[in-house]
């Protein structure tokens, strides 16, 4: 077959880059639950919510017990579901739990101000001012501990459509057992719907813009000849980039105080829309994680401080942290349904796939640059819709990567920049490249208030500019 | 819980110890607790045999809670385990010789004899199979001369025969080394402990 024929459209990438940039629903967490039961502020593990501090990243990766953690510390004591001692009656008795004193719930309410300007694809320009999406989405957090060893977490976000339809996600829902035996916070163990630790870290906890890192997360690996652009997040089944999210099992433990381990396995990529068994995993093979990361300097991952005084102010951690990571997938027989230039509809599938990458975070004073890289590698499948012949088998590879800058110019004042950038696998297809430019102000501890501007630097007429007031209570 | 300490203290006292006795105090600090009452300060042993008292002590179940959470008595003690509640109780202990007293209404009690201590202090948990929530301690000691700590830990044992012990503490989740205590009937002996996990 000729290569002109297998070129995707460029009109389509346009369409796909828009959605990209429109695409403003992402996890990230701020959760006074936690606020409540200790009775402390948000500064204590946030900067300027959602991302952490060294502190709250240590909350976090503890299973939501601070470091060091006493009952003196706990101002909402929790309602035991049977005394201590029954743990030496089991099995006789039920080995007891405990609840907190409190509905352990949490709300992010977020409203928007969007003004967009998009390629649409005639190559004529739409532009919408001041649609006023109030709300754009609001988010319910149930995170907590059950006693010394399971904790959970849970989000639901609802969303309201333009066409007057609502949209519900259950983004997380875990169970934890954290240290559930051998050296503190050496081994923890998730099951559930979660963000997988493998990215956990530059997506989450380090997330400070509305827009996310779609460079790295977004990417639609899926072309005839290979992928071509974002979007992979509005497809189904959801072609694989790097997850963002998965339903899985996952074990990650920190190592004398620096060193982070991971170690997970998902479901890996959905099923097609018209599947009727019900199931969420597209195929029977799981797919595989990995993730190591060390921490040089700053506050230990577990929250040690070798003893040290800790900087007066919280959101510094003069640190180096490097981290490597990787993630393989297998997503034979799920077909992805293409059309080609000439109108021959054809499958593809991604028999398997590898992504690989690394990253560093450095903390400096009032200043935290980070960046990640990610190379991945697919196995694609092409075949006939109507006879299922093969037609063509490639191996295309990508690469993306992002640096970000943080600066916090007072407590309550960050400016962030991003710049992110992928080269697709088709090589007909042009590198993309995305500027982000954020300032976060804290209104109050709990309501932020951020002016984001995104812009396509390869198409300058895609652009976004949003004000946004996201609270938490 | 004050009331039945003293009452045990005084009555052990009019039987067991010397006249001209001294006294022992000082706190104890629970750390990273909310407060540290309910820590036993004890003298592990002073010669001499001290007969249990005569009158039962008394562990209440009330609101849902043994009242009082921690009681401390000599070997030999009889306890008497009161309901006050509406609804219906149970007294066991999975600790050393095992006990289920069963279940009884408000208003009726029921007595178990603390008979035995191999080897003092003799903890027994109380708890109840009805309510798994419920749970509060029996300690068993060698002799009267003991108190429970207060909330902000202060503790005093009055009445103690002149001489050199070994002074122990007890608490539901944390611990700490005995230490040496000379009595003198002229002065009060200081001793301060601080228990960790």
């Amino acid at each position: 077959m000729p290569t002109t024929v297998w070129t995707v459209q460029r009109s389509v990438r346009t369409g796909i880059m828009c959605v990209a940039l429109l695409a403003l629903a992402h996890a990230a967490h701020a959760m006074p639950m936690f606020a409540r039961k200790y009775q402390t502020s948000c500064q204590t593990c946030h900067i300027v919510f959602p991302k952490l501090n060294a502190f709250g990243e240590a909350f976090r990766l503890r299973g939501y017990r601070m470091p060091g953690e006493t009952e003196e510390m706990i101002k909402q004591p929790p309602v035991p579901l049977g005394a201590p001692a029954y743990k030496k009656l089991w099995p006789q008795a039920v080995w007891p739990g405990e609840i907190s004193s409190n509905v352990p719930l949490a709300v992010n309410v977020k409203l928007a101000d969007v003004n967009t300007s998009t390629v649409n694809e005639d190559g004529t320009v739409t532009s919408i001012r001041n649609d006023l999406q109030f709300p754009q989405e609001v988010n319910i957090f149930g995170a907590g501990t059950l006693g010394e060893h399971v904790s959970y977490f849970s989000e639901v976000t609802f969303a309201e459509n333009p066409d007057g339809s609502a949209s519900v996600e259950l983004e997380h829902a875990r169970f934890d057992f954290d240290s559930p035996f051998g050296p503190e916070d050496l081994f923890h163990f998730r099951f559930g719907k979660f963000a997988p630790n493998v990215a956990d870290g530059f997506q989450e906890m380090w997330i400070s813009t509305d827009a996310p890192i779609d460079s790295i997360f977004n990417y639609n690996p899926i072309g005839l000849n290979g992928g071509t652009a974002l979007g992979a997040d509005a497809l189904a089944p959801n072609p694989i980039s790097l997850p963002a999210r998965i339903r899985g099992i996952e074990g990650y433990g920190i190592i004398h105080h620096r060193a982070l381990w991971v170690a997970g396995l998902a479901n890996g990529v959905t099923a097609v829309p018209a599947d009727t068994t019900g199931r969420f995993d597209g195929n029977n093979a799981k797919d595989v994680y990995a993730r190591f990361d060390y921490k040089i300097g700053g506050m230990g991952l577990d929250g040690d401080t070798g003893g040290q005084p800790i900087p007066d102010k919280n959101w510094r951690d003069n640190s180096l942290r490097l981290g490597v990571f990787t993630y393989r997938g297998d997503a034979s027989g799920i077909p992805y349904a293409v059309t080609t230039d000439v109108g021959t509809k054809a499958n593809i599938e991604d028999a398997h796939f590898l992504r690989a990458g690394f990253y560093a975070s450095v903390f400096y004073q009032d200043l935290n640059v980070f960046a990640g890289y990610l190379h991945g590698s697919d196995t694609l499948n092409t075949t006939d819709a109507v006879t299922g012949a093969l037609i063509r088998a490639i191996e295309p590879t990508y690469h993306a990567w992002f640096t970000q800058a943080d600066y916090l110019i007072f407590p309550w004042l960050q400016a962030s920049g991003r710049y992110e950038a992928v080269t697709p696998a088709d090589p007909s297809v042009q590198s993309l490249r995305i500027g982000t430019f954020n300032v976060s102000a804290l209104v109050r501890a709990n309501v932020k208030a951020m002016l984001e501007y995104q812009r396509d630097l390869r198409q300058g007429d895609n652009h976004s500019l949003n004000a946004l007031l996201r609270f938490a209570f | 819980m004050k009331l039945v300490v003293a009452l045990l203290s005084s009555v052990g006292l009019a039987i067991a110890s010397a006249d001209g006795g001294g006294r022992i105090e000082g706190t104890v600090k629970a750390t990273g607790l909310p407060s540290s009452a309910d820590a036993v300060v004890y003298v592990q042993q002073v010669p001499g045999k001290f007969p249990a008292p005569a009158k039962p002590a008394e562990m209440d179940q009330r609101s849902m809670q043994f009242i009082p959470h921690v009681l401390p008595i000599v070997v030999g003690t009889t306890i008497r385990f009161l309901n006050s509640d509406p609804t219906q109780h149970n007294v066991f202990s999975p600790d050393h010789e095992k006990y289920n007293l069963g279940t009884w209404p408000q208003g009726q009690t029921k007595d178990h004899v603390f008979g035995t201590c191999a080897k003092a202090p003799c903890t027994y948990v109380q708890l109840c199979r009805i309510h798994p929530e419920m749970e509060a301690y029996i300690v068993v000691l060698q002799n009267p001369f003991f108190a429970v700590t207060t909330s902000d830990g202060k503790y005093k044992i009055d009445n103690v025969p002149p001489g050199a012990y070994s002074l122990g503490v007890w608490h539901p989740k944390q611990k700490a080394q005995p230490k040496p205590v000379t009595v003198d009937a002229s002065k009060p002996a200081a001793v301060d402990f601080v228990l960790a996990k």
